[in-house]
Order: structure tokens, then sequence, then C-alpha cells
């Protein structure tokens, strides 16, 4: 499987690539992006499985960079990794179609319980 | 219209040993004391915008943010550009979770990140002040609120 992982910060996406190893989801190919239009162009020539996406980032943030994918017709499964997590922005990360917001900072369960059901499932 | 609240100091502690503890390691725990003579190496700093306005920021000894980054990062080695990474991902962690648990809806900016203390407002007024202490040196967060402490 494939996984894109979309940060502005190259730490916070080591973070993430290191987290998902540790939450049992070793071996999948990683592709990174460090903002929305980067993430949008690498979800139509790399086709991951998974995106794991930032809310905030420059050029295009993440619920953007959602509303974009839909629009364009792709039903990609969609996750927040966000500093943010009040039940404004996870309402607002449901409305917009995303399956799970995994606030920071974040444990390697909290990974696993998001995405099991996708990875797993 | 905004609203001049402002977050109690045990939740500004809660919020960065969360985040102390999931990325930088629970055998060095950060412990809250008093202030230090703090030589503030790196800066950094987020503002939140909407019906609460106020500015989060961090300040730490050059050492310290070095650490940081070799924690986060998973390295030995660490450049200037990666120590600013790390410390601008530290405050967007505090700046998220304290936007979280003031009243919304509310705009959460990109950090800004310094070597050196970072500049502020003259506009603004500090409402919450963490002193701690980490592997032996000192650094500061404090919570600002925009247009003075009004109640």
């Amino acid at each position: 499987m494939k996984i894109l992982v979309a940060d502005d910060s190259r730490v916070m996406r080591q973070i993430v690539i290191r987290t998902l190893r540790q939450a049992g989801y070793a071996g999948h190919d990683i592709v990174e992006a460090e903002n929305g239009k980067q993430a949008l162009d690498l979800v139509h020539s790399e086709s991951p499985d998974l995106v794991l996406s930032d809310w905030n980032m420059p050029e295009m943030n993440g619920i953007d960079l959602l509303a974009a994918l839909r629009s364009t017709g792709s039903t990609v499964p969609f996750g927040f990794v966000t500093s943010e997590g009040s039940p404004d922005m996870r309402a607002r990360a449901s409305a917009g179609g995303a399956l799970f917001l995994i606030a920071k900072p974040f444990t390697p369960e909290a990974f696993d319980e998001a995405l099991a059901p996708v990875l797993k499932g | 219209m905004s609203t001049a609240v402002e977050p109690a100091l045990t939740d500004l502690q809660t919020v960065v040993d969360d985040v102390w503890t999931s990325f930088l390691g629970g055998d060095e725990p950060l412990i809250p004391g008093a202030p230090g003579d703090t030589e503030v190496g790196w800066s950094a700093s987020v503002t939140v915008t909407g019906a609460w306005e106020g500015m989060i920021s961090v300040e730490l000894p050059a050492a310290m943010a070095e650490e940081v980054c070799r924690r986060m990062l998973g390295v030995e080695e660490t450049q200037d550009e990666d120590v600013a990474d790390a410390v601008g991902e530290l405050v967007n962690m505090i700046g998220g979770n304290v936007k979280s648990l003031m009243p919304g809806p509310s705009v959460l900016s990109l950090p800004v990140v310094a070597a050196g203390r970072v500049a502020r407002s003259s506009d603004t007024t500090e409402v919450c002040r963490l002193d701690a202490w980490w592997a032996g040196s000192p650094l500061v967060v404090c919570v600002h609120l925009h247009g003075g402490h009004q109640h």
C-alpha cells in the first residue's frame, strides 16, 4: 500500500512516518508532500491508498486539499493529523469527507486506532 | 467580537507536558519551576484570530532547541533549518491545543520562528506564563492576548 504524508514540517513528516512504523504499519510505500497543492498533484500522479494530511499548511491547507480532491472525483481515503483537535475542527473534517482526525501530539496507539479500519479492514 | 478569556496555567502545563511526553521522550521529564535565566537561542510563536485572539510563544536556549530537534527527527547532527522547523512545530502543537481550549471559531496561523527572541506587537499583554526546566535548562511558554488584558 502507498501512504501520502502531507505536512509543511519535515520534522513532523518524519515523526508521522516513524509513528506509522511504531503502530505496525512498516513496509508501506511513503510519499511526502510539503503542502496541499503538492499533495493534490501527487494524489493524481501516485494514486496513494491513504492520505494523512496536516490542516494548516502554506499554498493550500488540508481542508481545501480535501475539497479539491473530492471535487475532482477522487475518493482516496483521507485523514487529518493536526494540532487542532477541537470538536469544531473534527466536525469540519468529517463534513468534508475525512475518515478521522488524529490530534498532535499523538501516540502509535492513536494511529493504529484510526488507520486499522482503512489499512487492515 | 473576540472574547478576552485566558487559559489556566494548569491547562497550559498539561498541553506542554503532553507534547514533551509524546515526542521528546518521558525519560527526561519537563519540570515546572522558577523562572530561569533563559538565554533565548530560539523562539517561535503562533497567533490565533477569531472569537479568541491571542499569541502563544516558546523561548528556549540554543542547546535545548538542538536537542529537541535531534529527538524529534531521530538524528545526531542538526542543521539550523531543521532546528527552526522543530521549534516551529513545538509552538504549532502547543498553540493548536491552546486554541482548542478557547472559544471558537478561530484560525491558527503558521508558526513564526526566530533565532533569538521573536518580535511581539506592543498591543499584547502576557496573561499566562509557564516556566519550566528540561535537562537542566529553562524554557518559557507564554500566552498573550491582543488588545490588552480586558475583563
